[in-house]
């Protein structure tokens, strides 16, 4: 983490934590559009490799215009080091399959984005990873499902597309007692609403696509290491070694050493550039997500066509008051909310004129979805129960036009339903 | 002093003891606070650079885990 982020307040740190000063004064990190990197002598390349030297060599393995990103970004979560990657998805498996071997077990919130969904009941299971998934609201029951096996706690910071919000403290407490790391996905909250670290969270994820990003320009994603877990444990033998010369530090080391080099998972520093300037912003653009979700959530519940609204900032939701401690009164930019049923959702959809209907969260436009026919639709009726997803439900992600316009919409389309 | 850096001979302008923080300041060790230092082919905690003492005709290794290669 760069020596410039101390003290600053967190808005700053989004602008200037971790940044160095680039070639010929610039301001922005270059876009280091290079494969690979040349040195003088044999002797050089050698010494990089055997990481006696630091410099860059692949950019599957590292580039500049990567690592200025990953040093902003642990900056910003007050890590001790970030990865960043292709995707959401490539940080998560990345990240994951850095800490579980063949016979593992993570035990998982059950409310949980799709692909992780996916990724852990079919994927992982391939390869001999169990995972044991807890509603994230029952803590007696996640304390109980630890057993010998478990190697890893995940969970998101609100639930995609449940909407449900752990108290992520208490999971910490739970993962801290069982010696396993938490691993949290904070892509729906950013940091802007919480920095996870604090909470307990040993590993932080982020599809950078989201909110990160924020103007949906290009697929990103980042593991940060939070420095906090004790890797030298008899649970985690495979970390002895990178435990020995690395330290606290051992969590990136094997991940960047192995996995992330193995799997290949890397960003592109085009993609990572823009993520990047995206961070500048993110909390001006937070803010008013925020703000809008709220009133957009208001407007929805007191509409008669509208069923119900799942909102965290809604005060008779059952997370306001576990979202509003942890979140400090902010609440994020997506909701859901039900029709009558899947037609009316549907005519819902197609009636609005600005938001446009499209699989994606965190843009700076107003997106909704019908996640039952679209996203969740390779799950079985139990398994989207699970999930939160039921077929009157649609999926907003609020943007950050003027929230009379998104009202607007909303209004005239739920009119003409 | 002489020293073994890297696998490589090393002068440094010291008499016969110099702290590892001080070393790493001497040789501008870059991104210190990654860096891992073996000192004589033992491993040194991070929060041991200060009480840890080079000496003469010792062997010295700066170590990083953001480059390619194996472990």
């Amino acid at each position: 983490m760069g020596e410039t982020a101390t003290g600053m307040r967190f808005d700053t740190k989004l602008i200037h934590g971790g940044t160095a000063p680039g070639p010929y004064g610039a301001t922005k990190t270059p876009i280091i559009q290079s494969s690979a990197f040349a040195y003088d002598t044999a002797e050089e390349l050698e010494d990089l490799f055997k990481g006696r030297a630091i410099g860059q060599v692949y950019t599957r393995i590292g580039n500049p215009t990567l690592e200025a990103l990953e040093k902003r970004l642990a900056a910003v979560e007050d890590g001790i080091a970030a990865i960043v990657t292709a995707s959401g998805m490539a940080a998560i498996t990345t990240a994951v399959m850095a800490i579980v071997r063949s016979g593992d077990e993570i035990l998982s919130s059950a409310s949980l984005f799709g692909g992780t969904y996916s990724l852990f009941r079919d994927t992982l299971a391939n390869y001999g990873i169990t995972t044991r998934f807890v509603d994230p609201t029952d803590l007696d029951a996640l304390a109980a499902a630890v057993n010998d096996a478990t190697r890893l706690i995940f969970v998101e910071t609100i639930g995609n597309p449940k909407m449900d919000v752990p108290d992520i403290a208490a999971f910490a407490a739970i993962a801290q007692k069982s010696g396993v790391p938490l691993m949290v996905d904070a892509t729906v909250s950013t940091p802007y609403l919480a920095r996870v670290k604090e909470l307990g969270a040993d590993i932080v994820v982020h599809s950078t696509s989201k909110f990160i990003n924020g103007t949906a320009n290009s697929i990103g994603g980042a593991i940060i290491d939070s420095g906090s877990f004790d890797w030298n444990s008899a649970k985690f033998p495979h970390f002895e070694p990178f435990y020995r010369k690395y330290r606290n530090f051992a969590f990136t080391a094997r991940t960047r050493k192995l996995i992330h080099k193995d799997f290949g998972a890397c960003a592109a520093p085009l993609n990572a550039f823009l993520v990047g300037e995206g961070l500048e912003t993110l909390a001006l653009r937070m803010e008013r997500h925020c703000a809008n979700a709220l009133k957009l959530a208001g407007f929805l519940a007191a509409h008669e066509k509208v069923a119900w609204v799942n909102y965290p900032g809604l005060p008779d939701s059952p997370f306001f008051e576990v979202a509003n401690r942890q979140f400090q009164g902010r609440f994020g930019g997506v909701l859901t909310l039900g029709l009558a049923d899947k037609p009316s959702a549907f005519r819902l959809i197609n009636g609005l004129k600005l938001a446009k209907n499209l699989a994606n969260i965190g843009d700076t436009k107003t997106l909704v979805i019908h996640p039952a026919s679209t996203i969740c639709a390779d799950y079985s009726l139990e398994v989207k129960a699970l999930m939160g997803v039921s077929e009157e439900l649609v999926r907003v992600s609020v943007g950050i036009e003027d929230a009379r316009d998104i009202v607007a919409d909303f209004a005239r389309a739920l009119d003409n339903l | 002093m002489n020293l073994t850096v890297n696998g490589k001979p090393a002068s440094i302008a010291a008499d016969d003891a110099i702290s590892v923080s001080n070393l790493l300041e001497t040789l501008q060790v870059a991104q210190r606070e990654y860096v891992t230092v073996e000192l004589n082919g033992d491993i040194l905690d991070r929060d041991g650079f200060d009480a840890a003492t080079v000496r003469d005709g010792d062997t010295v290794e700066f170590l990083y885990f953001m480059g390619g290669g194996s472990l």
